[in-house]
């Protein structure tokens, strides 16, 4: 294989896993403050690239702004309404359900995804179509013989990688991040301790959110597009990153979301009619690796009450 | 018993009144009409008492319930459209029978009933058009394979507990749907055209009539699926009230302490699991015979999603409480117009609202009923 | 208990009462539409739904006509399943007499069965695969708009004769897809072009890095796509992520409006096929455009909305000569011989096809779709990439 063919191969997978990790560590953090799975974190992503095409219609209509003015301004958008939205699902959604079983949780955030979904599709104009993404970031690229670098899929990842950077040291250097991983670890004993727990939760709700806006913009910029079905198998994607990561850790989220990726990669490259079964292949690994360690690659540590 | 029969009767009534009504204003005063009646009978009290009958006096009730059934389609026999539903409903209540095996009493996560549900389907397209197997045998076939290929998934579903178990089944889902999409062989997304049941020399697919009266064909598979109906439900009960359901009751309700007492939690999961799967298969197939056509499409997680709202709505672990959510999921959309477009928003908003305000569903599970007829 | 007996009674009551009353007055008739009217292809759908409408407004305003017409909508989403449920639904209902069907392929394929089991007869108006008349002799199915063969063919001439030699294949994996592979395949290896590779994709699929990356190393001149136009955005617009240089050329299914709105600028030198004539040259062409236009629909008839008008104004004459019964529309359909239509004359062959004959060559010139014969491309102005 083509050393130029393979570089563009991996350059790919990169781009898809950081996406997938961005999700996945949504999950995580959801998952580590509150121990439910928000099953329409797939579903914000959706409406966060959407609330960022509607910035863009917007401002662009008005004749305002320009190239890194517009880029700016619909992340910016974005992240705010969705850390919103965010809020606002951990508030009537998920804190009240918090004595239920965990189930309910599950089964209602999967609904809601729903709800977010199908809202999408009909409230927006002519919603159900695929809609153009503007192609704002600078589309130059070199070419190191058949390998192609484009100039913004580079500013991307290394964006995705800030983001996540970022991420990291919130949460272990600074107070909030520290009080977020004490409610993570025992809400009673941090509550104890004088931690705000509501507000802590729906600032976690908030970040996670944020971080599907910003994958849900990355990807609208990634492929020039968006349509309204493309939280789901991203949200799936990140759900089984996330717990192939281990539910809880950072670290494992990231991990799974690159391995997910590198899964199909593997999958196009290895198999023959390599790209159709790529999702069939990653999914089988996923199953057997549950097989193997149901709590993930980095094992959750977890104590039942009897 | 009286309430039981009263409940019956006055909601075969109405469902009839209700499919026969075309205008949308009249439609939607029914609906109103239905909601209101729904609730003054729970705030006086009505509905447990229902409930209870239902829970005692099943050995009448299930036989008048066929007898209803029976009237339903005798007043539609000409109609196919409403047939259709009609038969789509029974098929639907059976594939839910089947997860609520899986989950309201073994509390077996299930998401990708849909994908069991269609392995039944296009084990039936396949069967019909490759090779001369009697339609029944196929009918058995699906639910054998969907069960099969249910145990590929043993392993990960045993070893797995909550979210965990969660993700194996929707990663299945998501893997049969893409799998079924690129295979050239089950058809791709272009999806398979599935013969008609035909059993001995009677084919499912003719109208049939009866000296002056055209019946229509659907009628056919009407009788057979309530028949399967009725047999998986007795079952279902069976299964609930014997011991086996008892294991299963504890293995849901705490799978440690269930163990500690020795259970052998591996063993029932299994059971639990591989029952489920095989009723599931059998209404697949079932359905993939009426419907004429299987595709990918058909069979995706959202479809397994709206197989599981059915059961949260009618109430987990309850089999009468299925039959309601599913004629209530299945017929609303279809005539309400205005709302089939809305109809996934609708259903999702309507779980939400179960799940905050009312989460045992319509007609919440009975406490186990050791003596029958006992009172507290 | 006295209380739930009268509720009880006064249903039964209602029920008696709503069973006995007619349904409708005798003069109504209805007729039915299905389309693609959400999804990627909407445009499409809504174009054809607006031009039987316009079909049917334009009857029911005359007054020799000797039924009033009630047009009944359907969506088949694109969708094969979602389609067989439309159909069944449609051809279930003893009501409508006659039905104008499907601009997608892979839908018009998989509901032909029910339309045979039901007997409804209909006319298609958009799908352009073979199969649709020609795999069975249904008597209820008809077609008034061309078959893709002749369309790959002219699209194998064109580009061979350009001069291009080396072709990579994309298709989607539906029947549409295929067919059309198989028909461009066979009609380019009858000219000497050379396949270099052939992918099918999914309809849906949204990442197209890992085919078109292959398609890089292979090197050719030109993409033929066999597919609709969300996919075909998709695909040039990745091709242009990967530094692709080559022709892209598509088939009917991105002659639209949409393919251009969704690739701006990159949509520029795109060539596709059609059959008919570019709708304004049509022999009706500008009496449909002048009432299209005053009806002030919302959406452009599209490519196809012509054809949709043609089809249910077929429907609606048959119908007026035989009653509303569908076996006698069945009897008269089978009977269409040079019948005058705003599409030029129709006439239905044995399994149901109009033969239309004239292929229409399209590229895409200053963000329009322009007659290849008169764009700047002809006339040598212009290069399409590689060419020589």
């Amino acid at each position: 294989m083509d050393i130029g063919l393979l570089a563009q191969y991996i350059m790919n997978g990169l781009m898809v896993g950081m996406m997938y990790a961005l999700v996945a560590v949504g999950f995580t953090l959801f998952f580590g403050v509150l121990d439910v799975i928000q099953f329409a974190h797939g579903d914000v992503l959706t409406v966060g690239a959407f609330a960022a095409l509607m910035t863009f219609a917007g401002l662009h209509a008005a004749g305002l702004g320009s190239g890194s003015i517009l880029v700016i301004a619909m992340v910016v958008v974005s992240v705010f309404t969705m850390a919103g939205l965010g809020m606002v699902i951990g508030r009537y959604m998920v804190l009240p359900l918090r004595t239920a079983p965990a189930l309910n949780t599950l089964l209602i955030t999967l609904m809601l995804g729903t709800v977010l979904r199908e809202s999408v599709r009909l409230f927006y104009p002519q919603g159900a179509n695929p809609k153009p993404f503007p192609a704002l970031l600078p589309a130059s690229s070199i070419s190191i013989g058949n390998f192609n670098l484009r100039l913004d899929n580079a500013m991307m990842l290394a964006a995705g990688v800030l983001v996540i950077a970022g991420v990291e040291l919130l949460l272990n250097r600074t107070k909030l991040g520290l009080a977020i991983r004490a409610v993570a670890q025992d809400e009673e004993t941090a509550r104890t301790m004088g931690i705000n727990f509501r507000a802590i939760v729906l600032i976690a709700f908030a970040v996670g959110s944020a971080l599907a806006a910003i994958a849900g913009v990355m990807n609208g910029f990634y492929y020039n597009e968006i349509n309204f079905g493309m939280g789901l198998y991203l949200g799936v994607v990140g759900f089984a990153a996330a717990i192939i990561g281990g539910l809880g850790s950072i670290y494992g989220a990231i991990l799974g979301g690159f391995l997910f990726a590198a899964l199909q990669t593997i999958g196009t490259v290895a198999l023959p009619f390599g790209s159709a079964y790529k999702d069939v292949f990653a999914f089988a690994v996923v199953i057997i690796l549950m097989a193997w360690r149901p709590t993930g690659l980095v094992r959750e540590k977890i104590s039942e009450r009897v | 018993m009286q309430p039981g029969i009263i409940a019956q009767v006055l909601v075969t009534v109405y469902f009839i009144a209700f499919l026969a009504v075309e205008k949308q204003p009249l439609i939607i005063g029914m609906l109103g009409l239905a909601v209101i009646a729904t609730l003054a009978a729970y705030w006086m009290g009505w509905l447990a008492l229902v409930n209870r009958s239902f829970a005692d006096r099943e050995d009448v009730l299930v036989p008048s319930a066929i007898v209803a059934a029976l009237a339903v389609a005798a007043f539609f026999h000409d109609n196919h459209f409403v047939l259709l539903l009609i038969v789509t409903i029974l098929l639907y209540t059976l594939a839910t029978l089947g997860l609520n095996i899986q989950f309201g009493y073994a509390g077996v996560l299930n998401f990708a009933a849909a994908s069991f549900f269609g392995i039944g389907a296009y084990t039936s397209a396949v069967l019909n058009a490759r090779t001369n197997l009697p339609h029944l045998l196929v009918l058995l076939l699906g639910g054998v394979l969907a069960a099969l290929i249910g145990s590929l998934l043993l392993l990960p579903v045993l070893r797995t507990r909550g979210h965990y178990a969660a993700l194996v089944t929707i990663a299945f889902a998501l893997l049969l749907k893409a799998f079924l999409e690129v295979n050239d062989v089950l058809g791709g997304p272009q999806g398979l055209q599935v013969e008609g049941m035909k059993i001995g020399g009677w084919s499912f697919n003719d109208n049939i009539e009866i000296g002056h009266i055209e019946v229509s064909f659907y009628m056919n598979y009407f009788v057979l699926s309530l028949a399967l109906l009725a047999g998986a439900f007795v079952l279902s009960r069976r299964l609930e009230r014997s011991w086996i359901g008892l294991n299963l009751d504890a293995l849901r309700l705490d799978e440690t302490a269930a163990s500690c007492f020795g259970l052998d939690v591996a063993r029932w999961k299994i059971t639990a699991f591989t029952l489920g799967n095989f009723l599931i298969g059998i209404a697949g197939a079932l359905f993939g015979m009426v419907g004429g056509f299987v595709a990918p499409n058909n069979y995706t997680f959202a479809d397994s999603l709206i197989l599981v709202s059915i059961l949260l709505l009618g109430g987990i672990g309850n089999p009468w409480g299925l039959v309601v959510a599913t004629g209530i999921v299945v017929v609303l959309p279809e005539k309400l117009q205005t709302l089939q477009e809305y109809r996934f928003l609708l259903y999702s908003l309507m779980v939400i609202a179960v799940l905050l305000f009312r989460p045992e569903g319509l007609l919440p599970r009975p406490a186990r009923n050791y003596f029958p007829g006992w009172r507290p | 208990m006295y209380r739930t007996l009268k509720a009880a009674t006064a249903l039964l009551a209602a029920v008696w009462f709503l069973a006995v009353v007619p349904a409708e007055a005798k003069d109504k008739v209805k007729v039915g539409f299905i389309g693609p009217l959400t999804g990627g292809v909407s445009a499409n759908g809504l174009g054809g739904r607006n031009s039987a409408d316009l079909a049917v407004r334009l009857r029911n305003a005359d007054l020799k006509a000797k039924y009033q017409y009630e047009l009944v909508v359907l969506d088949d989403e694109c969708k094969p399943n979602v389609a067989v449920q439309a159909a069944t639904k449609m051809a279930a209902d003893r009501e409508i007499v006659a039905a104008a069907t499907h601009y997608c392929s892979s839908t018009a394929i998989a509901t032909v069965d029910v339309y045979h089991k039901f007997g409804l007869p209909v006319v298609v108006w958009g799908a352009v695969l073979p199969d649709i008349t020609y795999r069975n002799r249904y008597p209820e199915i008809h077609r008034v708009n061309g078959t893709m063969i002749n369309q790959n063919d002219t699209n194998a001439e064109l580009l061979t004769k350009l001069g291009y030699k080396t072709f990579a294949v994309i298709h989607d994996t539906t029947d549409y897809g295929k067919g059309h592979n198989e028909y461009f395949s066979a009609a380019l290896a009858k000219r000497g072009g050379k396949v270099l590779g052939t992918f099918g994709v999914g309809a849906d699929q949204q990442d197209f890095t890992a085919e078109l990356t292959q398609i890089k190393a292979l090197n050719p001149e030109v993409i033929y796509f066999g597919g609709l136009t969300p996919i075909g955005v998709r695909i040039r617009a990745q091709m242009d992520k990967l530094g692709i240089k080559a022709v892209f050329d598509g088939t009917s299914g991105i002659v639209s409006d949409a393919y251009i709105q969704g690739l701006g600028p990159l949509a520029e030198g795109t060539l596709a096929f059609r059959e008919g004539a570019p709708t304004d040259k049509l022999p009706g062409g500008k009496f449909f455009m002048g009432k299209y236009a005053a009806q002030k629909y919302d959406n452009a008839p599209e490519a196809y909305g012509a054809f949709a008008y043609a089809a249910m104004e077929l429907i609606l004459d048959s119908i007026e000569k035989v009653g509303p019964d569908r076996r006698k529309v069945i009897d008269d359909m089978a009977r269409v011989k040079d019948r005058d239509s705003i599409i030029g004359k129709i006439t239905f062959d044995d399994h149901g096809q109009n033969t239309v004959s004239l292929i229409t060559k399209y590229v895409v010139q200053d963000g329009k779709w322009v007659v290849w014969e008169d764009s700047e491309y002809a006339a040598g102005k212009r290069k399409l990439p590689r060419q020589k």
